[in-house]
């Protein structure tokens, strides 16, 4: 692996690295449940991309290549669900139900009104 | 030592705040914390199976990708309809 193969890993790995730290540490920071969800999108959409870009700079197109994908996309496929699923179920715990109660006053953003709520 | 297991100890940092939340919340925040190490563990194990350079390990993160997806799952409905 040349010089700049082995720095470029040594980047990816450190962005990868950083965000997830941060991620971390926004979970433990942040009051809310639902903005504590938010963190997990970043590991595993952010960091999982630049693992994997850092593997496939280091080994190739290999067998470590095609499980880091494999692995990548589980990562960002459970995420998504995990995340409906949890939000789902504080709901539940909550109100009892989970879809929109008109009583709630949920705003809702219109097509074409720029954003107004 | 190499970059890769380098990599590997710094994220293993970032379980602290996770299990910060885990020990310390409601039941909850403390799934939201579970889920998250998962991740974080499944990457740490991506990071050492580089590091060593055994492919055979990348299973190990796989197998931990999908059971704490199982596990996530099965929690999240656990604390849905009967806790």
């Amino acid at each position: 692996m040349s010089g700049a193969a082995h720095l470029a890993v040594e980047v990816l790995l450190g962005i990868a690295v950083v965000v997830a730290l941060i991620c971390c540490l926004g979970l433990a920071i942040m009051p809310d449940f639902y903005e504590r969800l938010h963190y997990m999108a970043s590991v595993s959409t952010i960091s999982s991309v630049f693992v994997l870009a850092a593997v496939v700079v280091q080994e190739g197109w290999g067998q470590a290549t095609l499980k880091t994908i494999v692995i990548v996309l589980v990562l960002f496929f459970m995420n998504a669900t995990l995340t409906h699923a949890t939000a789902r179920a504080d709901r539940v715990r909550k109100l009892g139900h989970w879809t929109a109660d008109p009583k709630e006053n949920i705003p809702v953003v219109k097509s074409g009104s720029g954003g107004k709520r | 030592m190499n970059v890769w297991l380098i990599a590997a100890a710094a994220l293993m940092f970032g379980l602290i705040p996770c299990g910060i939340v885990v020990f310390t919340r409601d039941a909850m925040n403390r799934l939201v914390g579970l889920e998250m190490a998962g991740m974080i563990e499944t990457l740490i194990l991506i990071f050492l199976a580089q590091g060593f350079q055994n492919p055979n390990f990348y299973d190990l993160a796989l197998a931990m990708a999908l059971l704490s997806f199982g596990g996530g799952l099965v929690f999240t409905r656990f604390l849905e309809r009967w806790l």
